[in-house]
């Protein structure tokens, strides 16, 4: 008897080995093309995550990528000399001032566009809103910078120059160089730019509320504020919850609402540096401008630290509070 | 006065499209404006008051741009590295995921695991930027296209696709003997028109607009990209008093800056040509990537 299940039980395992080789084998040519994606990201994604190592050593370029193994360990002294930098405050105010001000209110506008377009009953001019407001989506932030210097230079701005023609003003504004200006340009330029495409989703939460609920609002004598509020928002609450968890945890990079590092490069310059330097334009100009690799890598890692325990913890918090979460 | 239900509903209605056409003007306008800008004589736009229509009228801009050898240049590279970067990063991501689109694939919990942490997970700017070294990639078109190659993004959009496709359609040419190449090329691709019509859209744009691995990874002039090179001229013209060299920098009319308005609007013009065309299926896009997080 115990002999028979040992047998039983060999003879089943092989069996198993030779059917899953026989399975291995007629879908070789899949696990070809699988394998080729898997190397991809074994090079690409895999083995810089490998070289966060050099945060904590002494690296140097010329030793390429041995050397982020072979390179003589430092312990903290890069993340040390990080927090000592005399410009750390400066940055790291600038970095959460942009992220913040851009859930203030680069998160909120397509919200509100989408509310505002859903009330709209002319299928023709909703269409055509919609298109031009996410145009922008699709143009860069070099060519948003482009506008903004047509528009708001001091010198050739279309903008001051038609506010100086009308004696509105007596001297051009700043807005392009004046560290007080750096902030309100982001944002102002993030929403203006990220607003119309994020509308989409919400437009789409919007169409997928019941119709029979407004019905049954008007006959109760609800007006059109009063079905915004209990209907309409209350039936995109859990697309807004995904979303701003989405928003949150890449809020650092400037994420769904606009790149933070392209505007601080592109709209940042010498003279409102003290408010346009963030971390990653930081860490891009003491890396691979200045060659201090071990230094910027560290600065980098506590960036994508602070990132994956905000997206964690906004999630937690809206599992918690609402019911809708990411994972 | 009391206002009656219907009344309010009309004021209420009156403001609503008063602020979304603000809103439409406040974003068509200053594409128009460039465009305007652009068929304008570059010298007699520094004196502003060019609102509504070019005062003197000029192709020189445009004329000066395809003159530019490094304007042109970059140019070619874009059209190059969109062309090229879009075709590849297409196919190789709709292969990887067609092969993940079996069901009953060996290990196919494992591959989704890698490439989930592939995606949340990242080592940063600067590590990456080394293993582009060791691999020779730095300062050559490669590094534009190559390590674009596979977008996790579209490869669980591209799976989720491929599940829905019949699955007799893939028996009956198992039946005729065609190999995973064949049926891959010859009845997954035509078949997933909207898929490919979507991604293309994406990686096309995103190529066509890229410009920071132009300044990460690259240091050639001839790799230069028509991005890269219209922020090169916005960083120096952002540095206060230098209006002063951009009106100097004049000739027959055309200024440094009347120049760069040109190419904005060359590298504006694709996009907002295609676009209204591939709208649908963008929004498709953006639906099944919110659907998968």
């Amino acid at each position: 008897m115990e002999l028979d299940t040992r047998v039983t039980g060999i003879k089943g395992k092989t069996e198993q080995r030779t059917q899953f080789w026989k399975r291995f084998k007629k879908q070789k040519t899949l696990h070809l093309f699988v394998g080729l994606g898997m190397i991809f990201l074994l090079v690409f994604a895999y083995t810089p995550m490998f070289g966060i190592l050099m945060a904590f050593k002494q690296y140097s370029i010329s030793t390429g990528i041995k050397g982020i193994f072979t390179s003589e360990w430092v312990g903290l002294k890069h993340f040390k000399e990080f927090f000592n930098d005399y410009q750390f405050g400066t940055i790291v105010r600038n970095t959460l001032a942009l992220s913040l001000l851009k859930i203030l209110f680069a998160f909120p506008a397509p919200i509100l566009l989408a509310i505002l377009l859903s009330e709209v009953k002319n299928l023709k001019f909703k269409r055509f809103v919609q298109t031009i407001s996410y145009l922008p989506h699709f143009i860069s932030w070099v060519v948003v910078a482009g506008i903004a210097f047509a528009f708001l230079s001091t010198d050739i701005g279309m903008v001051n120059k038609a506010l100086l023609g009308l004696g509105i003003i007596d001297k051009p504004l700043d807005i392009l160089t004046n560290p007080n200006y750096f902030w309100g340009l982001a944002t102002g330029s993030a929403v203006w730019k990220e607003m119309g495409w994020w509308t989409i989703i919400f437009l789409a939460a919007i169409a997928g509320i019941n119709p029979s609920l407004y019905e049954a609002a008007q006959i109760d004598g609800a007006g059109r504020l009063a079905r915004i509020r209990h209907i309409t928002f209350p039936g995109m609450k859990g697309t807004i919850v995904v979303v701003l968890i989405l928003t949150i945890g890449s809020i650092l990079g400037g994420g769904l609402v606009g790149s933070n590092f392209e505007q601080a490069f592109l709209f940042g310059n010498s003279i409102n540096n003290s408010t346009s330097e963030i971390v990653q334009t930081y860490a891009f100009k003491v890396g691979l401008r200045d060659g201090r690799f071990s230094y910027a890598a560290a600065i980098d890692l506590i960036q994508s630290v602070i990132s994956v325990i905000l997206i964690f913890s906004s999630n937690y918090i809206a599992k918690r509070t609402s019911g809708s979460s990411l994972f | 006065m009391q206002l009656s239900q219907k009344q309010k509903d009309r004021i209420m209605d009156a403001m609503i499209y008063a602020l979304l056409a603000i809103l439409t003007l406040s974003m068509l306008y200053p594409f128009y404006y460039v465009l305007i800008l652009s068929f304008n004589k570059g010298t007699d736009s520094l004196l502003g008051g060019v609102y509504l229509w070019p005062r003197t009228f000029s192709f020189e801009n445009y004329a000066r741009f395809l003159d530019d050898p490094h304007w042109y240049r970059a140019f070619l590279v874009t059209i190059m590295r969109t062309l090229a970067g879009t075709a590849l990063g297409v196919l190789f991501t709709c292969l990887v995921a067609y092969g993940l689109s079996h069901r009953d694939l060996l290990f196919r919990k494992g591959y989704f695991t890698v490439i989930i942490f592939a995606m949340y997970f990242s080592g940063g700017l600067i590590p990456y930027y080394v293993v582009l070294r060791s691999l020779g990639l730095l300062n050559t078109f490669g590094v534009y296209v190559i390590p674009s190659m596979l977008s996790t993004f579209f490869l669980l959009i591209a799976i989720s696709f491929f599940q829905e496709i019949p699955s007799e359609l893939k028996e009956s040419a198992y039946m005729d003997g065609a190999t995973e190449l064949v049926i891959f090329y010859r009845i997954i691709l035509p078949v997933s028109m909207p898929l490919i019509a979507t991604m293309s859209l994406f990686l096309g744009v995103g190529q066509w607009n890229s410009w920071l691995d132009s300044a990460y990874f690259v240091q050639s002039e001839g790799l230069r990209t028509l991005a890269f090179r219209m922020m090169e001229v916005i960083n120096k013209s952002n540095a206060p008093m230098d209006a002063i060299a951009v009106a100097n920098s004049a000739s027959a009319g055309v200024t440094s800056y009347s120049l760069q308005v040109a190419a904005m609007v060359i590298s504006i013009a694709p996009i907002v040509c295609v676009y209204p065309f591939l709208q649908r299926f963008f929004i498709q896009g953006i639906m099944l990537g919110s659907v998968k997080g």
